[in-house]
């Protein structure tokens, strides 16, 4: 056990803050502290431009090989990297997906080719992803996937059909990894396979969905013939479900960090409010400011537990537990925001319905606690592989 | 950074756990509640041919010079089993007090006697904080420090007046204390004093907190057991989702308070200046797993998990005791948010672990000045 940083890892602190405050002035002042949750659909334009000068710094994909343009920098590196990142303003990083998902689940299961064609565009800041799993008859049950990949001989291509749903930033991305099943025979896990397509082509149509502030980060897309090559596919026909999966594990690990110092700023935000509208006064509003840092702290614990391995840090145990515990933190933090704000929480200030930061965070995180597995399903995930209880009874329709 | 426990550490938990599960059965625990002394000599002197009274003590002292980190493995393990003796007091409590009497030169050549029976299994000592009302086991101890003002006072127990008290957890056998605090027993006052009782205090509710983690393990795990092994409507109870969800939130907070209960400890052995944060962090965590094992055990258990036969009682009802043990969820939580909302608290990214958590509050902290602009 050992809690604290090195020498080397203070310089590298150094070398992040400074490089930050450097470079995050100018054209891209204006976009410090946004685009983060509830707020992801501001400055798309210059946040690209952002994850450019980024990536040009060299401070993308910190954690991928040198290979691939990365710096194979330690968690203790990322860490610090995260934290000066947030202290800094850092706006949402739209690189996120590519970078944390995308990217680990090629070097992973990729080709080389793979690897060839689609690292570096994410490297460079270029290339933006987003993720086709859930469909409108595969949402909590993900393995009812209905979109089709058919393999069309005459022009060596795999075609698609079918639909994602609650696709994020599908609007502003330029690729889709899509879950699609390949033998229609299958079903459940089984006859998968996973895909690489670009945006940017016939047969896809991108429909935002409004949500309830207002905004549309959600998307409805809809595939009718768009296409990929053979080599398009990540790992072997029917290998969807594991790779699909594989990537779920890398959304468990390091990329909860910065996830996490997005949280302390919102929560930071809070608490000076407090102080400074005197709500920082009532002893109700002390106890849940005092909850809600101690459970964020704890959040940070144990992402760093888990990325220590070792035998009491195994992902595979706390990787189903680490989805329930952050949304309802987070759940709870946007009632908090509105408390502290009291009755002008419910003022809106701007445009037709333009919400304050807040106020996003507040009705944005109600889908905390649905979007990337429910809290019920958690739960039975928990119950049924960490505490090893009888598996939940299945319909007749599931039934393989 | 490693939140990682060594293989000597998990090792010598084993170990532990390996003689307390085979000695310390709801059985056992039941024949204690039938005896006098509510004490098994036998089983202590087990735990001390292990060294277990050893082990907070450095070599210099013939100990084996083990630390917070490594204890509070221990400690857990004896709330595992929901162990009756006070042997997580001696050695989280009471060993790292002596040690921190002697490192400061204080008491006379009667300390150090003391530490070397305490080890050789010879006397017994307890610890009384003026947080707790009550001590566990007293009449059993040869000698009591207590803490009255900001005074440490070193007492044989015949000087001390004790009132038996009942605990509601019948493995518990507390005491009011009474003394004069007299010169002659004094070991330090004033600034010294106050420095030792607050050390005392913070690593109490450490010891308290992975007792609490243990005895949250043990109440999950009879939990799943029942809910697996009961069947209505012709299959487990625990297949249900009404079932099994309650025992999925104990699992979680009790795996997100582990870490948690680790840093607290690393916190108390290496920065013993700033642990008051995590260890009242740690004793709510804890305190919050616990709490919450002991009220699901009970609705999953149903009606049997009522009755006194049905060995959750045993974990429940110290679960309930310790709660309220070296300060209670309302101090605690005080400690957290007078640190946390004081104007200068450094409450940034940055402060959780690095160089920065160790700097004097200043005046340019500039959180608030640099979060405000975005709620425009």
């Amino acid at each position: 056990m050992l809690l604290e940083f090195s020498q080397e890892d203070e310089r590298f602190r150094d070398e992040v803050a400074t490089w930050l405050t450097e470079h995050l002035i100018g054209q891209f002042a204006d976009i410090r502290g946004r685009g983060g949750p509830g707020d992801e659909h501001h400055f798309v334009r210059e946040r690209k431009a952002w994850e450019r000068c980024l990536a040009e710094g060299g401070w993308t994909c910190l954690g991928w090989p040198e290979q691939w343009g990365g710096r194979s920098a330690t968690i203790e590196q990322q860490v610090i990297f995260n934290e000066e990142y947030a202290r800094a303003g850092g706006p949402g990083r739209l690189g996120h997906i590519g970078e944390t998902l995308t990217g680990p689940t090629l070097l992973a299961f990729g080709s080389d080719d793979q690897k060839r064609r689609f690292l570096p565009g994410i490297r460079s800041g270029q290339a933006f992803w987003c993720q086709g799993y859930s469909e409108p008859s595969a949402g909590s049950d993900l393995s009812n996937i209905k979109t089709r990949a058919v393999w069309d001989a005459e022009t060596a291509l795999w075609r698609f059909y079918g639909q994602k749903v609650w696709t994020s930033l599908a609007h502003a991305s330029d690729f889709i990894f899509v879950l699609a099943r390949t033998d229609p025979k299958e079903k459940g896990h089984r006859g998968l396979s996973f895909f690489l397509l670009p945006l940017a082509q016939e047969g896809i149509d991108i429909r935002p969905i409004k949500q309830l502030t207002g905004t549309a980060e959600f998307n409805e897309v809809f595939f009718d013939g768009a296409a990929c090559g053979a080599d398009d596919m990540v790992g072997a026909p029917g290998d969807g479900w594991r790779v699909a999966m594989g990537l779920l594990d890398f959304e468990r690990g390091v990329s909860t960090l910065g996830q996490q110092m997005l949280f302390q700023v919102e929560l930071d935000e809070i608490i000076c409010i407090a102080r400074a509208n005197g709500t920082a006064r009532q002893p109700a509003v002390r106890q849940r400011i005092a909850e809600a840092h101690i459970g964020l702290r704890t959040l940070r614990y144990n992402s760093l537990r888990m990325l220590s391995g070792g035998e009491d840090g195994s992902l595979s145990r706390e990787a189903v537990i680490y989805k329930l515990a952050w949304s309802n933190w987070h759940r709870n933090l946007g009632k908090l925001a509105m408390d502290v704000l009291g009755p002008d929480a419910e003022l809106v200030e701007a445009g037709p319905y333009e919400l304050n930061r807040l106020q996003s965070l507040f009705l944005f995180t109600r889908a905390d606690t649905i979007y990337g597995g429910t809290n019920q399903i958690q739960r039975n995930l928990i119950a049924e592989r960490a505490l090893g209880m009888p598996r939940e009874p299945r319909g007749d329709a599931a039934k393989e | 950074m490693d939140f990682t426990f060594s293989a000597e550490q998990l090792e010598f938990r084993d170990a532990l756990n390996a003689l307390l599960r085979e000695e310390v059965t709801g059985e056992r625990i039941r024949a204690r509640w039938e005896s006098n002394t509510g004490w098994d000599e036998g089983l202590e002197a087990q735990l001390l041919s292990m060294g277990v009274f050893s082990l907070m003590f450095p070599e210099s002292l013939g100990g084996l010079g083990l630390g917070m980190v490594d204890s509070v493995l221990l400690a857990e393990a004896c709330g595992r089993v929901v162990l009756p003796e006070p042997v997580v007091e001696t050695m989280m409590i009471a060993s790292p007090l002596l040690v921190d009497i002697l490192d400061r030169g204080l008491g006379n050549g009667s300390v150090q006697a003391i530490v070397d029976d305490l080890m050789a299994g010879k006397s017994r000592i307890a610890v009384s904080h003026p947080i707790n009302p009550h001590l566990n086991f007293a009449a059993r101890a040869d000698w009591i420090m207590a803490g009255s003002g900001d005074g440490v006072y070193l007492l044989p127990v015949d000087a001390i007046q004790l009132t038996a008290r009942k605990s509601v957890d019948p493995s518990r056998r507390l005491t009011e204390i009474r003394f004069d605090p007299l010169p002659e027993y004094c070991l330090a006052q004033g600034e010294v004093g106050a420095a030792l009782l607050r050390a005392v205090l913070n690593r109490g509710g450490l010891a308290t907190a992975a007792q609490l983690l243990g005895l949250a393990e043990n109440l999950i795990q009879q939990s799943v057991q029942y809910a697996g092994d009961r069947t209505q409507f012709g299959r487990p109870v625990g297949a249900n989702q009404a079932v099994k969800h309650l025992l999925a939130d104990v699992a979680v907070q009790l795996e997100y308070a582990r870490p948690v209960i680790a840093r607290a400890a690393y916190t108390v052995g290496f920065s013993p200046e700033r642990a008051d944060f995590a260890v009242s962090h740690a004793k709510l965590a804890a305190t919050r797993v616990a709490a919450l094992a002991a009220r699901y055990a009970i609705q999953v258990h149903g009606a049997m998990g009522y009755t006194w036969e049905c060995d959750v009682q045993i974990a429940a009802k110290r679960v309930w005791a310790l709660i309220s043990e070296w300060g209670e969820e309302g101090f605690h939580k005080n400690r957290i948010h007078e640190w946390l909302l004081q104007p200068n608290a450094l409450i940034g990214p940055e402060y959780t672990f690095g160089r920065r958590s160790l700097m004097i509050p200043s005046s340019d902290v500039g959180q608030c000045a640099s979060t405000a602009r975005t709620t425009k």
